[in-house]
């Protein structure tokens, strides 16, 4: 065992020291290749990815509304520190209260959905992702409606503002808590509950493990970190943004971290959260610009166009108007990548190794009876 | 023949496009311009015709102001897994546009929200920002929005943000008064979409009419993903208004509601604001039902910052002809926008005649008298528009027609 | 169709003028009554709900036979329409009558069901069957790559420079769709109106819901449908072929969602590249509500959501309209954990 758990240590190390480097050596790059603001935006959605797989990694349960929880999180934050607020409590009282209300929404969410089981619970979180929105946006006198909140607190330490290199640090060094979080409770007892849960429910059940407080344990911790994820985004943008923000594609792009990533794994979403916001901030971004936006559309002359010749106008024309340009093909490059990705890598880039050995199966191994009667 | 044309235009257009992309050795250097907007999903039409007009602009100077070759750049603040504007992608772009020193001047942003995160940004690095679409209040104007508005968009103290875009309280109270004093409503029923542009429009036509006394029989957030809303317009059937009023776009579903209305035998007014001022909402809800019928009943309006294309003369004319002689139609509300930004913002440049952003930014602040298609305007000190005059416009047999003009004339301001 | 409409009003007031004198609230005087409203929503929302009940049964066929949420489903129905409004163009449907109208309308049902058919087959093979061995949420990722490339053809087929869609830069931008079937009345209570429209998606859905519980319930590959929902591995091994039995499934799934999306455009009258994602959410709530696999079950969820979200509409707030339709989704599935319908999950031993 010793050799493999070197190695195990071995390469994370490389990767953090490569971060932590990172904002040191972009800034001597010429501008277009700076990483470091893009990188931030990965570690956020890494705390988001980690928060889901408390949840669905490692319990099983799935979650289409992790959404909901960050949006809590970003709505707690900015009431919290906001100066047209009365609390006004700074960005760490901000986050604090966001961690608060996040383990507070997630357990009002895992008490009367225990019952509620594989994807009638996923539909029942989907549910409350939605209705968390149209709520944050419906209750303006509190949330200020679409509007957003603003300004908020920057990443800060002790009242120093930090400047960008600080902030990278202070949010990679929250990114590290997390995972050392993680890590630490995949290995103690509750851990273990989970997992069992996730293999099975009842064979866990006649082992002592009481289903209903671990899933409530892993619900609340799921929303707390999701929140806290939340609470960066806002800090960072200095705003609350609106709460179609915090819609249910964000609850997708979450979870497609997770699975790509590996599911139960923590390295697995790590690299999860690089690859798939970075094929967006990094990569769509750089080859847009790099084709660079067309000309404009010219204007159509197929009506004056007779037989074969009106085929070729058509096809012209269309190529011009709409194929050209790169921004039209993001989503289907977008989704490309993630067929693919599962096709080649099904079980995910990095899935758990070692203690536990096998990827997660399915939450719920039987199959639903009576189907289509 | 028609083709030939066709083809010459599109080698010009193509000459003139790489000429304005390649850098030529030996003059003042290379200026950049880049305008942030959602191009990925629904908003795309909408900022494809701002683009067009941004381009406009900058070819009909060669490509070049002074000895300076302008360089533009299309940035898109929305990603695809949002499908629309995402902060993340914004802030992203701000910041790079700050750090690179060679970018002057930057167009944006389309939605409201997007530029509270962009503004405090591009206002620390002293970047002027012009948007051809933002028309939240609180943006620019004191009192308008939250008690810290605007002062929080402008940490460095000074105003680096201007808009070419009349905002929502001047637009929601010229559509409220067209209303009552053209249509001779005296009940209103008011749908928003729930987004900081749509609400706030309906906000203000909601109190301005209160005010004018005006009864409002009903007041309703929609749902803009919904697929009909007949259910809705059973419930302003019973309210029996006349006139409806939407505060929304074309991508918030103004055409299935206009559609749902007519289909339900609603057959009162339907007014909309500068939103919905574009081709599109016409393609999307078909021409028969915008449409008054035989007894006068029904029909659109639809209210906008400045005169139609139609209506204008001397230099906003010959914009139309080449707009037209570009793309083959008549240049939309977005475009004009578009366009009316970009050459504010190159006309800064030709005075400042320098690729430092203070003097730039300062030249844009003392924009004045500015002639365009938008008519003659000038930025006041919060970075507006002084234009106030406003046109309500209608569709008939599928074109938009230009109904009347209101509000006060720009030059009263001085 | 158009004459029979025509005769089927003319019983209708006469049956209904006298119904008008004994309900003295449904007068047709132009201002509706309380009751009047009620009926109306209630008309509104059983018709809503029939279009979503038969996307959602092609949902749910899909759900019961390999367990996947299969996000692409909305996103494949909009395709549809965008295919049935190339026909219209490209055939100038629009200026067809009588006979004509009603056949084009027929061709444009089967068209589109041909079509999404076929190429949610395609999906299938390409996107989903290598991943049958694999855990049930890297195939729901793949649904979800499969929903965005959707989207994004969706996009590209809005720019085609064509007569109907008018070209240009606005392939975003959301289309008329001729109204093809008129929107006259077939029946009037009062002030309360049934139209061709509603007669429409009436006649469309109820004979497709009744062929299908005949395809599932009675022949060969509705057995072996139901033989690999349950299990596959024992279905395979009683001779069926299973990725096959898989492909039809998915092939007639897609069919019914092509044939619900021709009566969605035709009641609706507007398409956009994005309008899948609220078809594919409703029938996803509405399989979930029925019970995942269930096909009444299905019906009933789509008919239930379709008159709450009218019922919400007139008698709460249009904002609210979701999170009511929501919240009686979680308080459904609180008390019911497996559906309305659905069977009871049986606890693993």
């Amino acid at each position: 065992m010793a050799a493999p758990r070197r190695r195990n240590l071995l390469l994370p190390g490389i990767a953090l020291a490569a971060a932590v480097a990172l904002p040191f050596v972009d800034s001597r790059l010429p501008q277009e290749w700076q990483l470091s603001q893009p990188v931030v935006d990965v570690f956020v959605y890494a705390i988001l990815g980690l928060a889901l797989n408390v949840l669905t990694g490692f319990t099983g349960l799935l979650n289409l509304g992790v959404a909901a929880f960050a949006a809590l999180g970003v709505y707690a934050f900015a009431i919290s520190t906001c100066d047209i607020y009365p609390f006004q409590l700074g960005f760490w009282g901000g986050l604090c209260a966001a961690l608060l209300t996040g383990a507070v929404a997630g357990l009002a969410l895992g008490a009367p959905t225990l019952r509620v089981r594989g994807d009638y619970l996923a539909i029942v979180t989907l549910g409350f992702g939605e209705i968390v929105k149209d709520v944050l946006v419906n209750l303006e006198p509190i949330t200020k409606g679409t509007q957003g909140i603003n300004p908020l607190p920057k990443p800060s330490l002790f009242g120093q503002d930090l400047g960008a290199t600080g902030q990278y640090l202070l949010i990679l060094g929250i990114l590290l808590a997390v995972v050392v979080a993680c890590r630490s409770l995949e290995r103690s007892r509750i851990g273990h509950a989970w997992i069992s849960i996730r293999e099975d429910e009842l064979a866990s059940r006649a082992m002592g493990i009481q289903p209903d407080r671990t899933k409530m344990r892993a619900f609340a911790t799921c929303a707390a970190l999701a929140a806290l994820a939340g609470a960066l985004m806002a800090s960072r943008l200095s705003s609350s943004g609106e709460p179609n923000n915090y819609d249910f594609q964000l609850s997708i792009l979450a979870l497609c971290i997770v699975i790509v990533g590996g599911m139960g794994s923590i390295r697995g979403v790590l690299l999860g959260a690089l690859v798939m916001v970075g094929f967006n901030s990094i990569l769509l971004e750089k080859l847009t610009r790099a084709i660079g936006t067309p000309d404009a559309p010219m204007p159509d002359a197929l009506a004056h166009a007779q037989g074969l010749e009106k085929v070729g106008v058509f096809l012209r024309s269309w190529a011009q108007n709409v194929l050209v340009n790169p921004t039209n093909w993001k989503f289907l490059l977008f989704g490309l990548a993630l067929v693919l990705m599962m096709i080649f890598r099904p079980q995910g880039f990095l899935p758990p190794v070692g203690e536990h050995e096998d990827p997660p199966k399915d939450a719920d191994g039987a199959k639903g009876k009576g189907a289509a009667a | 023949m028609i083709r030939r044309t066709a083809s010459i235009v599109a080698a010009l257009t193509g000459a003139a496009f790489l000429f304005a992309a390649a850098p030529v050795p030996g003059d003042g250097g290379t200026l950049k311009i880049v305008s942030s907007l959602p191009r990925t999903g629904s908003a795309n039409s909408q900022t494809t015709s701002m683009v067009n007009g941004i381009k406009m602009a900058i070819e009909e100077r060669g490509g070049k102001v002074d000895d300076w070759t302008i360089s533009y750049e299309d940035w898109d603040d929305a990603s695809p897994q949002k499908g629309n504007w995402d902060p993340a992608v914004e802030a992203a772009n701000a910041n790079k546009a700050a750090a690179d020193t060679q970018i002057v001047g930057y167009i944006g942003t389309y939605n409201s929200g997007a530029s509270k995160i962009a503004m405090p940004i591009l206002n620390k690095a002293g970047l002027v920002m012009i948007s051809p679409g933002n028309t939240y209040p609180g943006l620019t104007k004191p009192g308008t929005g939250e008690p810290n508005e605007p002062r929080i968009y402008r940490p460095s103290g000074k105003i680096n943000y201007f808009r070419v875009v009349p905002t929502d309280d001047i637009q929601g109270a010229v559509a409220a008064e067209f209303c009552m004093k053209d249509l001779s409503a005296k009940k209103a029923f008011v749908l928003h979409d729930r987004e900081l542009y749509g609400k706030g429009i309906a906000d203000v036509f909601k109190k301005t009419s209160e005010g004018a006394g005006m009864q409002i029989v009903g007041f309703e957030g929609i749902d803009s993903k919904a697929s009909n809303y007949r259910s809705l317009v059973t419930k302003i059937r019973a309210a029996n208004p006349d006139v409806v009023f939407y505060g929304g776009t074309t991508q918030t579903n103004a055409a299935q509601i206009l559609k749902d209305l007519r289909a339900g035998g609603c057959k009162v007014p339907f007014v909309s604001p500068d939103g919905t001022f574009e081709e599109a909402y016409i393609e999307a809800a078909g021409k028969e039902n915008m449409e008054r019928d035989e007894k006068g009943g029904g029909g659109v309006y639809i209210t906008f910052g400045g005169l139609p294309a139609k209506e204008l003369k001397g230099e906003g004319a010959e914009f139309v002809k080449r707009y037209m002689a570009k793309f083959g139609k008549e240049p939309e509300g977005y475009a004009v926008y578009g366009y009316e930004a970009a050459r504010v913002l190159l006309d800064a440049i030709d005075r400042a005649d320098t690729k430092d952003r203070a003097a730039i930014l300062a030249a844009v602040a003392a924009t004045k008298d500015f002639t365009g298609p938008l008519g003659t305007w000038s930025f006041d000190l919060n970075g507006d528009t002084t234009n106030r005059t406003m046109s309500v416009n209608t569709v008939k047999n599928g074109k938009f027609e230009f109904v009347k003009a209101s509000g006060t004339a720009p030059a009263q301001d001085h | 169709m158009l004459r029979a409409a025509a005769a089927a009003e003319n019983l209708a007031i006469a049956v209904l003028g006298q119904a008008g004198a004994v309900l003295p609230a449904f007068g047709a005087d132009g201002q509706l009554s309380g009751q009047e409203v009620f009926s109306q929503q209630l008309v509104t929302g059983l018709s809503n709900g029939m279009i979503i009940a038969l996307i959602a049964i092609g949902y749910t066929m899909v759900y019961g036979i390999i367990e996947l949420i299969n996000f692409a489903h909305g996103d494949l129905c909009m395709l549809g329409a965008f295919l049935a409004l190339t026909i219209v163009g490209a055939l100038g449907m629009a200026e067809w009558s009588g006979v004509g109208g009603v056949g084009g309308v027929v061709l444009l049902l089967f068209s589109a069901a041909v079509f999404c058919g076929g190429l949610n087959w395609s999906i299938d093979r390409l996107a989903y069957r290598p991943l049958r061995k694999a855990s049930k949420l890297s195939l729901l990722v793949s649904a979800i790559g499969a929903s965005f490339i959707l989207v994004n053809l969706g996009l590209f087929w809005g720019g085609l420079p064509m007569d109907v869609f008018a070209g240009g830069g606005s392939s975003a931008a959301p289309k008329d769709f001729p109204a093809l079937v008129s929107n006259r009345d077939v029946l009037t209570l009062g002030d309360v109106r049934w139209t061709l429209n509603d007669l429409l998606v009436l006649a469309v859905t109820v004979p497709l819901m009744v062929a299908l519980t005949v395809l599932v319930k009675f022949t060969k590959l509705g057995k072996a449908m139901r033989a690999v929902a349950q299990n596959p591995t024992a279905a395979q091994l009683m001779g069926i072929d299973v990725d096959r039995v898989i492909g039809s499934t998915f092939f007639i799934g897609g069919a019914l969602g092509g044939f619900a999306t021709v009566v969605y455009s035709l009641y609706n009258n507007t398409i956009s590249f994005q309008m899948g994602y609220r078809m594919g959410m409703d029938a996803f709530i509405a399989a979930v509500l029925g019970g995942i696999g269930n096909l009444p079950g299905a019906v009933l969820g789509g008919l239930l959501i379709g008159v709450v979200r009218s019922m919400s509409d007139q008698y709460v707030e249009a904002r609210w309209t979701n999170a009511v339709v929501f919240g009686i989704l979680i308080l459904i599935l609180v008390f019911r954990p497996s559906g309305l319908l659905g069977a009871k999950l049986r606890e693993k031993v």
